[in-house]
């Protein structure tokens, strides 16, 4: 357990380049007013502008700015990333933890429920029931944390399962530490790693679905997102908007959800010694 | 065999989990509930004596077990409930979508595992040189495109930009083509979206190819191959592709599913018109019976090509019921 993850983790060009690209990112959704002096919502006369100094992206069907759009995007993009791998990952030990430490039946239950819910298509579940709620930022949170956690539940577990034949366990049991307190205080350090390969991936399928919901048009109309932008911005494909309003939008995107791969493939082969590179891989 | 029952055991959990949601969720919703289940366009049409019978049909009136005993009854017999908006059963909406959804996921589904498993096999087979690195970070990059980008910029390159290929639908329109036209018209209008489709599902098998290809090539038998002075692409081909294709076919159940939710989607930037184009209209219409349908129709699918794609896995690989 005593590796220097930072360490290696600095010596992988591609997770370092995909902290760079969310870190930027996150730069741009969090100062977004710094860099446009528009408000996302405001509409102006000045229809499908092309880009200008004054609308950096040029300006959409009712005149809204793009590039301030962009940003607030981002901004919605990453708050669901973050808010759902956060609460995922939460259920998920909470879950997986507690399956491995009580074993039995409960165990037996809760990895039956899971292998269950794995088997779901979870987008299909989350387009029904976006359908009928209409999500915002924090239902939409809520929806994909209660279908997302069973992936990470599984490998918590397993890893649960190995730590707590340890004997710092067994010595923190027969002074009488309850499970809560097991599991916070000696499991989750020592799952650290893992969790943050949770969280990443997490994170990553947040931001893909979010952005599928979005361009479906099931989440609140209210939620400036970049599906929704997407969405817009195919009804106008035929005329030159495309050009700085799809296309930017379309690569913000993917560019976020690559970084979050990117970052996401490094951690996975940190934590996992078999994968972890040799010159050649 | 134990495993067989766990795995039907498990599929049966997850169809309950589905069946359910789909009877709770518009029983739940605040607000009118013959408007939830019979969507927006059923009030417009609604007479007091068409909503009493309504109600009474669906027993509204009496307990959600009740009316939980009654709704699977009426999917037993294959009622998936009525569309106002098409003034049609949604059994009979969805059987009209769904052989355009067959075809494209399937072509795309026999497209995707091919090519990936062929440039898996060939990027294997040079792991670490050149055509090796650069197949595998163009196809990781291709990966974090989503799917309907990449079928956005399909269009807008070989539709808007090049305007070679058709944008949307599935045959022209008044056309009255037939024979061999009529397959050319739908033949064109599949490419784009079969293409999006494709790439996204590429990296996938290339991916399990790829890294089954490098365990294979290490082991005796390829070794002997070789020591028999058999040709590269015959060793490629047919003694380490064809064990690195194991896990492949077995995961072609996994993909089958990401396909059959990838094709929402691609169908919707291309309005063609399958299932996809059938959910993106149900939602702005709020035609929720429809969508119900489509929804259970998907994930019944998906659930049971996941459990036949399980139990074929032992049958083709006897190594991994051992691990049971």
């Amino acid at each position: 357990m005593h590796i220097n993850y930072w360490q290696i983790f600095k010596q992988n060009r591609v997770g370092i380049y995909g902290l760079a690209i969310l870190f930027a990112i996150l730069i741009f959704a969090l100062c977004g007013p710094v860099f446009s002096p528009y408000f996302p919502q405001n509409t102006t006369t000045l229809t499908l502008d092309p880009p200008s100094l004054q609308h950096w992206l040029g300006t959409n069907d009712v005149g809204q700015d793009i590039f301030t759009r962009l940003l607030s995007g981002a901004r919605t993009s990453l708050a669901v990333a973050v808010g759902t791998a956060l609460l995922s990952t939460l259920l998920a030990v909470l879950i997986g933890i507690t399956a491995a430490l009580a074993g039995g039946i409960t165990d037996r239950i809760l990895m039956r429920f899971t292998d269950a819910l794995l088997t779901i298509p979870v987008i299909v579940v989350v387009i029904m029931i976006a359908a009928y709620v209409r999500p915002g930022v924090l239902n939409l949170i809520i929806i994909l944390s209660c279908l997302g956690w069973p992936v990470g539940a599984r490998v918590i577990r397993a890893q649960a399962m190995t730590l707590k034949e340890r004997y710092h366990i067994y010595a923190a049991r027969v002074f009488g530490g309850g499970m809560l307190y097991i599991m916070f205080r000696h499991i989750v350090p020592d799952l650290l790693p893992l969790l943050c390969v949770s969280f990443i991936q997490g994170a990553r399928r947040a931001v893909f679905m979010e952005a599928g919901l979005a361009f479906l048009g099931v989440t609140n109309p209210d939620m400036i997102s970049w599906g929704m932008m997407l969405r817009h911005a195919l009804e106008y494909c035929y005329l030159d908007a495309y050009k700085w309003w799809l296309l930017p939008t379309g690569f913000a995107l993917s560019v976020t959800i690559l970084a979050f791969s990117f970052l996401g493939y490094s951690l996975e082969e940190m934590t996992d010694p078999r994968l972890r590179r040799r010159e050649d891989a | 065999m134990k495993r067989h029952a766990v795995a039907v055991s498990n599929y049966i959990t997850a169809f309950i989990i589905i069946i359910s949601l789909n009877f709770l969720l518009p029983r739940l919703m605040p607000g009118n509930p013959l408007q939830a289940i019979y969507g927006e366009e059923a009030l417009i049409a609604m007479t007091p004596e068409l909503k009493a019978e309504l109600i009474s049909r669906f027993g509204l009136d009496k307990s959600l077990c009740e009316q939980f005993f009654n709704y699977l009854m009426n999917l037993c017999q294959g009622d998936l409930g009525y569309s106002y908006y098409y003034n049609a059963p949604v059994f009979e909406v969805i059987l009209g979508a769904l052989p355009w959804t067959i075809l494209l996921v399937g072509a795309a589904l026999v497209l995707s595992t091919t090519l990936g498993a062929v440039l898996g096999v060939e990027a294997g087979w040079r792991r670490g040189r050149a055509g090796d690195k650069v197949l595998l970070a163009g196809l990781m990059v291709l990966n974090g495109f989503p799917d309907f980008f990449i079928g956005m910029l399909l269009l807008l390159i070989f539709g808007v930009m090049l305007n070679i290929l058709p944008l949307s639908g599935a045959v022209s329109p008044y056309a009255n083509l037939t024979g061999v036209a009529l397959l050319w018209d739908i033949f064109k209008h599949l490419l784009l979206p079969l293409s999006a489709l494709t790439l996204a599902g590429i990296t996938g098998s290339f991916l399990l190819t790829r890294n089954t290809m490098i365990g294979v090539l290490r082991s005796p038998f390829v070794l002997t191959a070789r020591a028999k002075g058999l040709s590269p692409a015959a060793i490629r081909y047919r003694h380490a592709g064809r064990n690195s294709l194991l896990p492949v076919v077995t995961r072609a159940g996994v993909m089958a599913g990401r396909m059959a939710t990838g094709v929402l989607f691609v169908e919707m930037v291309f309005s063609y018109p399958g299932l996809g184009h059938l959910v993106n209209t149900a939602l702005t219409a709020r035609d929720y019976p429809v969508l119900q349908g489509v929804f259970l129709v998907i994930t019944v699918s998906v659930l049971t090509i996941n459990l036949f794609t399980d139990i074929l896995y032992t049958r083709l690989d006897p190594r991994v019921s051992y691990a049971y």
